[in-house]
C-alpha cells in the first residue's frame, strides 16, 4: 500500500474531506477561505500523484497542477479583498452573524 | 501556434484589449463617465463584429482545446449583448452613489472574456480556467458598493459558496484527467462511448469524479438544493449588477452544460438523465414556491432566476431523453430570458435612481401613474417571464415543454410539473403589476428623470422581448445550427 498511487489518492481525499468539512463547520469567513485552499491542495496532490504514477500522464500533470495554484492565489486574492471590506463595514469577521437580508 | 490560431481567438483578444483600454482611458482621464463608456460601447461593437467574421469559418486552434463553431458564435453574441445592456443600464444607477462606471465596466468587460472562453473551451481544463475567469469579476462586482453592508454581504456569500463549487468541481476533473487520461472533451466522450457501449467498465473512480462535476456545475446555475447563495447575493448586489448576474453567469454556467454534458458525457445521457429531471422538477417547484412569499421585488426575481433555471433544465433533460429540439429549446430561452430579465432588472434600476429608495414591493405601488412609461415595459417584461403570448417568455417557454412532451416518459410528467409552475409563477409576478396600477403610493414622489442611455437600453430590451415572440423563425433557424454544431 505505501508508495503507491491508491495511497497517495487516499491522502488527496482525505486532505479534501478535511477541506469540506472545516469549511462546513467554521464560522469565521478567514477559515472557511482557509479551507477551501485545503480543498484545492487536496485536489493538486490528486494531480500530481496521477502524474508520477501513471507515465503517460506525466507531462500534462505539471501544468494543470501550477495552474491549479494560480487559480487558487488569483481566488484568495478577491476572497481576502471583500473579507477586507465586509470587516470594515461589519467589525466581524463571523458569517452567521452576516443576515441582515435574512426574512 | 500559428497566425492561424491567432486569427480564431481574434474576438477573446479584442475582449481582453477593451478591457484594458477602459482602464487607460479612466487612467488618461479619470472620473468621467463619457469617454469610458465610449471606449466600452465601440469596443465591444468591435468585438461583436470579429465574432460575427470569424464564425463566418469555423475551426478549431490550439490542438483541439479552442473551436470556434455555431454555438460558440451565438453564444458570444448573447454574452456581448448581456454586458453591453448592463454597461447602458448601470451609470444611471452608479453615478448618484458615487461608484466608478470606469472600473465597473473594466471588470464587467473581463468578466466577458471569462465567458467567452466558456463558449468555445472543448477542454476540460480550459473549461475550467473560463468558469473562473467569468466568476471572480462576478465576485468584485456584487461586492462592487464596497461601503455598503448589503453588497458586501451578498459578495461574501457569492464568493464562499463559488469558491467552494468551483473546488469541487476542479476534484471531479482531477479524477476524470486521471483516469480517462486527457482533458480534450471529444476524447473524453469516446472513452465514455465505450464504457456506454459496454466494452469498458465504469471505473468507480471516473463515477466519482463525474458526480463530483455535476455538483460543482449546479452550484454554478443555482439548482436546487445547491442554490442557498443566489438570493443573498442578488438582493445585496447594486440592481444593474444583480442584473448582469442574474444572465451573465447564469448563460455562462449553461454553455458550460452544454459542453461538458452534451460534449463531454453525450454518451452517458440515458444515465444523467434522471439527474438532470430531478434536479429540473426541485428547482422550478422551489424557486416558484419561495417566490410566492417574497415583499422585495429584488429578491423575488433571484427566486424567479431560479425557477428560470429549472425550465432551462427541462430542454436539458428533454435532450437526454432524445430530442434535439430540447437543446434548441435551452438557447432560445437563454436568449429571451436574457433581454426580458435584463429589462425588468433596468426598471428596478431605473426606479432605484436616487440613492436610499429600496427595491420593496412598495415602492412600485402607483408607478403607472407616476412614470405610466416605465410602467408599462415593466409590465411587458414581467408578462414575458410569466410566459404569456406574444412574448419571447412565451415561446421559450412552449419550445421546452414541447420538446419534453415529444421525449414523453417520465419526461412527460416533468412537462406537466413545469405547465403548474409557470401557472403558480403568474401569482407573485402579476402582483407587481397590481401594485404598479392599482395601489395608492405610500408617499407621494416625484416622476424621475431617466437618461437617454438608459431608454435606449429599455426599448432595445423591449422590441428583442416582443420580436423574438412574434417573428422566432431566424433566431431559431441560428439556434438550430448551434445545437447541430454541438452535437454532431
Amino acid at each position: 500500500m505505501t508508495n503507491s498511487l491508491d495511497a497517495y489518492l487516499i491522502l488527496s481525499g482525505l486532505l479534501f474531506a478535511i477541506g469540506t468539512f472545516g469549511f462546513l463547520a467554521r464560522r469565521n469567513a478567514i477559515s472557511m477561505l482557509m479551507s477551501i485552499e485545503l480543498m484545492l491542495n487536496g485536489v493538486n496532490l490528486a494531480i500530481v500523484a496521477f502524474g508520477s504514477f501513471i507515465d503517460r500522464l506525466r507531462p500534462n500533470a505539471s501544468v494543470i497542477a501550477l495552474l491549479v495554484i494560480a487559480v487558487a492565489a488569483a481566488e484568495a486574492t478577491v476572497g481576502l479583498a471583500i473579507v477586507i471590506a465586509i470587516f470594515r463595514n461589519r467589525r466581524t469577521p463571523l458569517v452567521d452573524e452576516y443576515d441582515s437580508m435574512r426574512q | 501556434m500559428s497566425w492561424q490560431d491567432v486569427a480564431i481567438v481574434g474576438p477573446l483578444v479584442g475582449a481582453i484589449l477593451v478591457a484594458i483600454a477602459i482602464l487607460l482611458v479612466d487612467l488618461v482621464v479619470p472620473g468621467r463617465r463619457g469617454p469610458a463608456l465610449t471606449v466600452a460601447l465601440l469596443g465591444l461593437g468591435l468585438v461583436a463584429v470579429l465574432t460575427a467574421l470569424a464564425g463566418r469559418t469555423p475551426g478549431q486552434a490550439f490542438g483541439g482545446a479552442y473551436t470556434v463553431d455555431a454555438l460558440t458564435t451565438f453564444l458570444d453574441l448573447l454574452f456581448i449583448s448581456i454586458v453591453g445592456l448592463t454597461i447602458v443600464f448601470a451609470p444611471d444607477y452608479l453615478e448618484p452613489r458615487d461608484l466608478p462606471i470606469a472600473e465597473f465596466a473594466a471588470v464587467l468587460v473581463f468578466a466577458l472574456t471569462g465567458a467567452m472562453l466558456i463558449a468555445a473551451s472543448t477542454d476540460l481544463l480550459v473549461l475550467f480556467l473560463g468558469l473562473e475567469l467569468m466568476v471572480l469579476p462576478g465576485y468584485l462586482l456584487a461586492g462592487f458598493a464596497k461601503r455598503d453592508s448589503l453588497s458586501t454581504e451578498g459578495a461574501i456569500k457569492y464568493f464562499l459558496l463559488g469558491s467552494f463549487s468551483s473546488a469541487i468541481f476542479l476534484f471531479g476533473l482531477a479524477y476524470v484527467w486521471g483516469i480517462t487520461g486527457t482533458t480534450r472533451v471529444a476524447e473524453v466522450a469516446a472513452e465514455l462511448a465505450r464504457v456506454a457501449a459496454g466494452g469498458a467498465a465504469l471505473q468507480p473512480g471516473l463515477a466519482l469524479g463525474l458526480a463530483f462535476m455535476t455538483t460543482g456545475v449546479a452550484f454554478k446555475i443555482a439548482a436546487v438544493p445547491f442554490h442557498y447563495w443566489t438570493p443573498d447575493a442578488y438582493q445585496g448586489s447594486p440592481t444593474p449588477i444583480t442584473g448582469y448576474l442574474s444572465v451573465g453567469p447564469k448563460v455562462g454556467a449553461f454553455a458550460l452544460i452544454l459542453r461538458l454534458f452534451v460534449g463531454a458525457l453525450g454518451p452517458l445521457r440515458a444515465d444523467w438523465l434522471d439527474v438532470i429531471i430531478v434536479l429540473a422538477a426541485l428547482t422550478m417547484t422551489l424557486g416558484n414556491l419561495v417566490a410566492l412569499t417574497q415583499g422585495n421585488v429584488k429578491r423575488m426575481l433571484a427566486y424567479s432566476s431560479i425557477a428560470h433555471t429549472g425550465y432551462m433544465l427541462v430542454g436539458l433533460a428533454a435532450y437526454a431523453g432524445g430530442r434535439q429540439e430540447g437543446l434548441q429549446g435551452l438557447l432560445y430561452y437563454g436568449a429571451a430570458y436574457t433581454f426580458m430579465n435584463l429589462g425588468a432588472f433596468a426598471v428596478v434600476a431605473a426606479l432605484q435612481h436616487r440613492p436610499g429608495v429600496t427595491s420593496a414591493l412598495e415602492t412600485f405601488a402607483g408607478l403607472g401613474r407616476r412614470e405610466p412609461l416605465l410602467g408599462i415595459l415593466m409590465t411587458l417584461f414581467l408578462l414575458s417571464l410569466t410566459g404569456i403570448p406574444p412574448t419571447a417568455g412565451f415561446f421559450a417557454k412552449a419550445y421546452v415543454i414541447l420538446a419534453a412532451v415529444q421525449a414523453g416518459g417520465a419526461l412527460s410528467v416533468l412537462a406537466v410539473i413545469a405547465v403548474l409552475n409557470a401557472a403558480a409563477a403568474a401569482f407573485y409576478y402579476l402582483r407587481v403589476v397590481v401594485y404598479m396600477f392599482m395601489r395608492e403610493p405610500v408617499a407621494e414622489t416625484e416622476p424621475q428623470r431617466h437618461s437617454s442611455l438608459v431608454w435606449a437600453g429599455l426599448w432595445a430590451t423591449t422590441v428583442l422581448t416582443i420580436v423574438l415572440g412574434l417573428v422566432p423563425g431566424p433566431l431559431l433557424s441560428v439556434v438550430t445550427d448551434a445545437a447541430k454544431a454541438l452535437t454532431s
